[in-house]
């Protein structure tokens, strides 16, 4: 953090209201213990603001002229952009080896080239740009033949112009082969720039999970990845959420998860897929 | 070729034996009045076992008691003997093939971890399950394989093209190995469970852990058929079988559900994620069995 730095303290108050705030708009929820956490993410904010303290910030986000605004650069702040290329490797190959060949014998099966995939939380473009390679990879030749579409949607605009920028450093690209690196990204010092013919797979749009009638929209994909965003919400929003994601799968479809995450107390809907070192929720 | 086989099997004179302790304490393990002191005076003939069973009995993969045992007689009272004699049989049969140089030949190290994983999941797994299975599901997993050793070391060039096909062509190596021997690593891990004289059930987990409904200890079979699987999602499997699979639709998953054990409430993303760490506990166990870590 830089020496100008100053953490704003925030009251019991203020956290209640900006924390209800941040739910009812966003369906984010900062539990009680993590009041600290939204004091570091906000403190910026305010300082940008050249406000003095959380009310004063409350009530611009409630009333304010810049409003609007002003929200989208709270999404910014309190949605977590932590992604990489090829993250979470076994779920990726899992997806390689089994999920999508799966899904494309399924799509055969019914006399159709298409396929439609929804990174859910995309952040800023590693997760649906690989789910472009990997179908890339999967398809080879047969590709040309396939209409292949791939829904990336984030809360967070300022996450999706970095996803729109396409443009990464070799940190990003760790757990990536290298060969892969060569074939779909240009390469200049520190930075790779993925390719046109990966990019144009890609549709990035604004989506917020809270705002279920346009949630509700979302349909017929194969597989979609939703990592790491459900651990954001509370348990109403997250049982609603998942039964649209459930909505939004054809039959036959994949959801993943985060790594760690479990749909368990949530919903039987789903058949559980064991792969190795990698678990999926397939629709039936 | 299944007669050769059978045939051969029959002529060969070196075939593994277990130590005739271990055969003596799986004979009195039957018997209807055993004390724990004849069951503790027997052990203790083999100090070495006797260490082994204890490190095991206090390992945290085995997790039976919070505080630790610190003697036989104590383990036999707090465990009860059937427990006791099954870890003795898991230890002595490991012991017996890590030894013999004339064992596996085959990607030695990954078939052991398969085992013991096996053994090791499926004792977490009855613990979800909360039944009382006395550590047989642990000995289960552990032997389950047993098979796979006498082919490779009797039947080296065959089983290694049956290793092979399995992992071309994506099938179990039961399959492969029923096309190129006529005969399975079931069938012959099932015949020298005879020959050993080990507990029916175990004969029953070698002979049908690939097929749950057809065994006579069904819920013993079961449990490590879907040990066996659980493998695979964590890496440890062996052979070349697709490793993708929906545990609910599985025969050992549907047999657990017909007998009344209530597997809705398991929670199976949780379980399986702690799976993660079975590699130190497969070491652990590998190393107290072939006495690695003596004196440690």
């Amino acid at each position: 953090m830089d020496s100008g730095y100053t953490k704003f303290v925030m009251s019991e108050e203020e956290f209640r209201l900006l924390r209800d705030f941040i739910y009812e708009n966003s369906g984010i929820y900062f539990s009680d213990n993590k009041k600290d956490l939204l004091e570091t993410r906000l403190s910026l904010r305010l300082k940008a603001n050249k406000l003095k303290d959380y009310k004063e910030y409350y009530y611009m986000l409630r009333y304010g002229q810049q409003q609007s605004r002003e929200i989208k650069a709270l999404y910014d702040s309190v949605s977590t952009n932590e992604t990489s290329f090829f993250r979470s490797p076994p779920q990726i190959q899992a997806l390689q080896e089994y999920a999508l060949p799966d899904v494309v014998n399924n799509r055969l099966g019914r006399g159709e080239k298409v396929l439609r995939m929804w990174s859910a939380g995309c952040s800023t473009g590693e997760e649906p740009y690989t789910m472009a390679i990997v179908i890339k990879e999967v398809l080879k030749e047969k590709f040309p033949e396939w209409d292949v579409k791939i829904l990336a949607s984030d809360i967070s605009e300022r996450a999706l112009s970095s996803a729109r920028r396409a443009e990464y450093n070799s940190y990003s690209l760790r757990s990536m082969p290298d060969e892969l690196k060569h074939k779909y990204f240009e390469n200049s010092g520190n930075t790779y720039r993925i390719k046109d013919e990966i990019k144009k797979l890609v549709e990035l749009q604004y989506l917020n999970f809270a705002d279920s009638k346009r949630v509700g929209l979302m349909r017929g994909f194969d597989i979609v990845f939703c990592r790491n965003v459900l651990i954001y919400f509370d348990d109403v929003l997250r049982k609603r959420f998942v039964s649209q994601l459930y909505d939004s799968l054809i039959p036959r479809g994949y959801l993943f998860i985060g790594h760690s995450e479990s749909l368990h107390n949530i919903t039987r809907a789903f058949k559980l897929v064991h792969f190795p070192g990698a678990l999926a929720y397939k629709k039936e | 070729m299944k007669d050769k086989v059978l045939e051969r099997l029959k002529e060969i004179e070196d075939l593994p034996t277990l130590p005739e302790v271990v055969s003596r304490i799986i004979v009195l393990a039957q018997a209807a009045d055993v004390s724990i002191r004849e069951l503790s005076g027997i052990i203790h003939e083999d100090p070495p076992l006797a260490a082994k069973v204890l490190k095991v009995a206090n390992a945290p993969y085995y997790r039976c008691f919070l505080k630790d045992i610190d003697s036989l007689d104590r383990a036999i009272i707090l465990l009860g003997m059937e427990e006791i004699v099954n870890i003795v049989m898991s230890i002595s049969v490991i012991s017996v093939f890590i030894d013999n140089s004339r064992g596996i030949r085959f990607k030695r190290k990954q078939f052991w971890n398969h085992c013991v994983a096996t053994g090791i999941i499926a004792r977490s797994f009855v613990r979800e399950l909360r039944a009382k299975t006395a550590g047989k599901e642990f000995v289960g997993g552990l032997l389950h394989d047993i098979g796979k050793i006498l082919l490779d070391a009797y039947f080296h060039e065959p089983f290694m093209d049956a290793y092979e096909y399995s992992l071309e062509n994506r099938c179990p190596l039961f399959m492969a190995e029923s096309r190129i021997f006529g005969i399975t690593h079931m069938e012959i891990g099932y015949l020298l469970a005879l020959k050993w004289g080990l507990p029916q059930y175990l004969g029953d987990i070698i002979l049908n852990h690939h097929w749950p409904d057809r065994a006579r200890f069904k819920d013993m079979v079961a449990i490590v058929s879907i040990a066996n699987l659980l493998t695979k999602a964590g890496n440890y499997a062996y052979g070349g079988e697709k490793s993708s699979f929906i545990l609910s639709d599985q025969n050992g998953w549907k047999v657990l559900g017909n007998m009344g054990y209530s597997l809705d409430r398991l929670d199976v993303e949780r379980f399986t994620l702690s799976m993660d760490n079975v590699g130190e506990d497969v070491d652990s166990y590998i190393s107290t069995a072939s006495g690695d870590d003596e004196g440690r």
